[in-house]
Parts: structure tokens; sequence; C-alpha cells
């Protein structure tokens, strides 16, 4: 014959189980827990945002300019004018607040068989990337034979070159 | 009496439950931990960077005739505002001022922009960096962060104009009044638009003259020419076609409602009084005319055609000395081309 001790225990066994049960499962739902499915996306975003930055930089505004504002700048070593326009354009919004964009950048270049990195912007002080990541953007610009002033003195000064201008671009 | 031999306890029955609730539960609880593909802020944001670039990379379906000149939203396929697929993030402002107007309805928007499965919420704004330019269509944004979003910097390409000032003063006048055309009672002044010359594809996209896709505009300061303080007749504006690569090419006037005003063809303006293309009134100080990409459509041209837009005044006496041909060319002084403009579009799906 089935006993009846333990019965009660057993309710109240069950009760406890479900509680703890519910408990966890509204603690994780309520959670959000950022995977790594998730953490590609204001990446890409903040990528696709340089790039679009860098592209329109390197589009003169009219037909009649020789060069764009990003061959200028660079042509000139002009770090001051490049940061500034970069994020005047990165940091601009349709409305509201402007966004809390920062960035650094570097020229880099072949000098012999080396690769070589010119700093063209410093990083501000004291800016911190918080949760999400830096993103790293790039395009080529022409420079001719003569080297812009300015630029590394081992940069070669007797062909036309292409450098590369990386700009580092990350949300505070 | 009953045997007990069978019957299941009650110890067995809760615990069995307990596990079976707890499997249920974790089973339906791992795929959300792990790999969060399923959430929706992840869907909104794909739909919205795809929104982007549909928008900012795409100039749209049809192209010719440009999408931006159907009145029928029906007809549109997609909606882009990029000048042309090589132009990617230059975009035209005869496409903007279409897709921001209100002729379309939220439907519009999802079947031809978003493309979505399901009846997303949106936003789509657009500002220039100068301000000319500020739009937006769609619902207020939601509180917090709960919707997809992408930002795309862009520049936007405008029409250009031929403002025919003092700088062509004694280019377009009569010079001696002695000259045999000095005493026909009619005179004419053309602007000139060579479709081979604009359309030559060695001209990159984002800096072409396309009269098919953005209006024609044509300024005159008119003052300088008038003879006559009372101003003289401007009879009609008429278009007059030619293409080259035909024997025998000549000039033939285009059928056209000259008289009827419609401002989705055309806009003239005479002392800054709106007019149809045959006034027949008087004009003292300035013509202005706006050629739209909508009535250039129905003028059948083809790469090779010359178009000629020819202004006709006429005056028992004389009271204007305009004559000759502006060319509507890439000469910066015929016409001015304005710079870029950088811009922000910024798209929201919730």
């Amino acid at each position: 014959m089935v006993s009846e001790e333990g019965q009660l225990y057993t309710m109240e066994g069950v009760a406890a189980g479900i509680i703890m049960l519910l408990a966890a499962y509204i603690a994780v739902s309520t959670t959000g827990i950022y995977t790594t499915g998730d953490t590609h996306i204001p990446d890409m975003q903040l990528e696709q945002l340089g790039s679009d930055v860098l592209a329109m930089m390197d589009t003169p505004d009219t037909a009649g300019d020789s060069k764009s504002d990003l061959e200028n700048f660079v042509n000139t070593n002009n770090g001051d004018e490049f940061k500034k326009m970069f994020l005047s354009y990165c940091n601009a919004t349709t409305s509201g607040d402007l966004d809390n964009l920062h960035m650094s950048a570097v020229v880099v270049y072949r000098s012999g068989g080396e690769i070589r990195e010119h700093q063209f912007v410093a990083p501000d002080d004291n800016t911190w990337t918080g949760r999400e990541n830096a993103v790293r953007v790039t395009r080529w610009v022409q420079l001719p034979t003569t080297r812009p002033a300015g630029m590394p003195t081992d940069m070669p000064n007797d062909r036309p070159k292409a450098v590369l201008v990386e700009v580092l671009l990350w949300r505070a | 009496m009953r045997a007990d031999d069978g019957v299941m306890s009650l110890d067995f029955l809760a615990g069995f439950t307990i596990f079976l609730l707890a499997l249920i539960m974790v089973v339906s609880m791992v795929p959300g931990l792990l790999a969060g593909l399923g959430s929706s802020s992840i869907d909104y944001d794909a739909v919205a960077y795809r929104t982007g670039v549909i928008l900012v990379e795409d100039p749209g379906w049809p192209v010719y005739p440009p999408w931006e000149m159907n009145a029928d939203p029906d007809e549109i396929e997609r909606m882009g505002f990029s000048v042309s697929r090589e132009t990617p993030n230059v975009l035209l402002s005869t496409k903007i001022e279409r897709f921001f107007d209100s002729g379309f309805t939220a439907g519009d928007y999802r079947s031809k922009a978003i493309f979505g499965d399901y009846p997303y919420s949106y936003n789509i704004s657009i500002r220039s960096l100068d301000g000319a330019y500020q739009n937006s269509t769609g619902e207020p944004l939601p509180p917090g962060h709960g919707y997809g979003y992408i930002r795309r910097v862009v520049k936007i390409k405008e029409p250009g104009v031929a403002n025919i000032d003092d700088r062509f003063a004694s280019q377009y006048a009569i010079p001696n009044p002695g000259a045999p055309e000095w005493n026909s009672t009619v005179r004419n002044f053309t602007v000139q638009l060579n479709f081979s010359k604009l359309l030559d594809p060695e001209r990159d996209p984002a800096y072409r003259i396309d009269p098919r896709t953005e209006p024609v505009r044509v300024n005159i300061d008119f003052a300088q020419y008038c003879t006559d303080s009372s101003g003289a007749t401007l009879q009609n504006v008429t278009f007059w076609k030619k293409d080259p690569t035909r024997p025998n090419a000549r000039f033939t006037r285009i059928p056209f409602s000259y008289d009827e005003e419609n401002a989705d063809l055309y806009t003239l303006h005479t002392d800054g009084v709106p007019r149809s293309l045959a006034p027949g009134a008087p004009v003292k100080s300035s013509i202005s005319l706006v050629l739209k990409p909508a009535a250039t459509s129905q003028f059948t041209l083809d790469q090779n055609s010359i178009l000629d837009i020819r202004f006709t005044f006429e005056d028992e006496t004389p009271h204007t000395n305009i004559t000759g041909i502006h060319h509507y060319d890439y000469n910066t002084t015929n016409v001015a081309l304005p710079a870029l403009q950088p811009a922000v579009l910024e798209v929201a799906i919730w």
C-alpha cells in the first residue's frame, strides 16, 4: 500500500520549484543580453557612416575642382581641417542634438620596402570608446611626385604615390 | 480489496512534472540566449540599412522617364535618390523633392522604398548642412532605442541655371542700328541645348546637365535689352528640335500646348507675373523660364538632338535689340552649376 507520509512535503516542493523557475525565467527574460549576434550592428552602422564621410570628402563639389577636399587636406598635410570637416559630416543629424563621435587618423605610405604610418590627426584626450568598438575606415589618395610639406621625410619624393588615409572612429 | 500494484506514486508524478516544465523552459530560452538572431531589433536594423541603401545608392525605377516624373504612384516600382548607379551618395534634388511631397501614402513608402513583409513604422528624414533641405516623412520616433536605424552622409546635386545678365549685354544686343535685322519687327533670342554635348558619357554623372531628369532654368535680365520704357512684347516662347544625324536636318517646331499654363511642365514669369508660353504681353525687366523634365520627356529627344528654346518678341516698332543664341552647356559663364551640397539622411524603422 502506498504510504501517505511525505505527501505534504511533495506539494511544498512542487510550489517552491515552480516559484524558483518562474523567478529565474523572469530574471533572464528581462535582462538584455548582448550577444555575439548583435555586436556587428553598431560596428556596421559606424563603418558605413565613416565610409560615406570619406567618400563624400573625396567628391569635389563642382566639376571644375581639380581636387577633392580629402586630396587637398592630405596634399597640404592639414589634419586640423580634415578633422573639422570629417566630424562635422559624421556628427550631423537631421534633427535634435549632434552625435558624439570621435576620430583619429593616420596616413599609411610605402617607404622602400616598408609600410610606414604618419599621424595625421591625433586622438582626443580623455575620450573612451565606451561599450561599442572603434571601427576603421580607409580611402586611397593620390599624391604628386613632390612630397607635401609636413609629411615625413622618408616618404618618396621622386614618384607619384598612393597613400592610404586610415581613420579610427568611435562613439564616446 | 483492490491491489496497489501499478499505481503511480504522487512523488513520481510531481518530480516528472517539474522535470518536464524545466526542460520546456530551458529549450525555449536557449536560442534566445545564444543567437539573438530572431530579435526584432536586428530585423529593424537590417530593414533600415536596406532602405538606406535603396534611397542613397539607387536611382530608382523606372529610369527614363525617371520615377519622380510619374504622377501616378502605381507606375513607380522603386524610389531611389541617387543621380545614377555610378554615383552612390550623390542625390538628385528633384527626386528628393518628389519623395517628400504629399503625393505618397504610407503604403507607397512601404512598397517602394522599405520593401518589408511586415507593415513597419518608419521615419525617413534628410537635412542639408546649409539648411536648404529639411524634409521628413513617417511617424515620430518612438521613445528609447527600440527602432532600427541607419545614417548616411550624402551630397545633393541641384540643377544649373543660365543667368543672362549684364555679362552678356553686348553679346546678345544688335550692335548697329543700321544693320538689316534692326529693320525687322521680330526679334528672336534662342537658348540652345545640344544633347550630344550635354549627355557626353565621358562626363561624370554627378556634374552632368541632364534635361531629361532636371529642370532647365533660364533667367534673362531683360532691362538691358529694352530700348523703350514701355517694354517689348514677348509674343511666345516656342520649342524647336533638330536631329543632326538625319539627312537634311533642320529645326522643326515641337507641337505643345503653348497657351496653357501648366506648372507640372513649365513655369514662365515675365516681370514676376506668371504667364503661359504665349503671353503676348510687354516685358520690361525680367523673364524667367523653368522647363521641367516632364515637358522635355514629351519632346521625344535622344542623345543626338538639339533643342532650341526660342523667345520671340514682336512690336510694330521694335522695342528690344536682343538677338543671338545662348548655349546651355558646361561653360560656367553660360550656365551656373551649383556646388554639391553635403547633407545627412536618416532612416528609422520599428
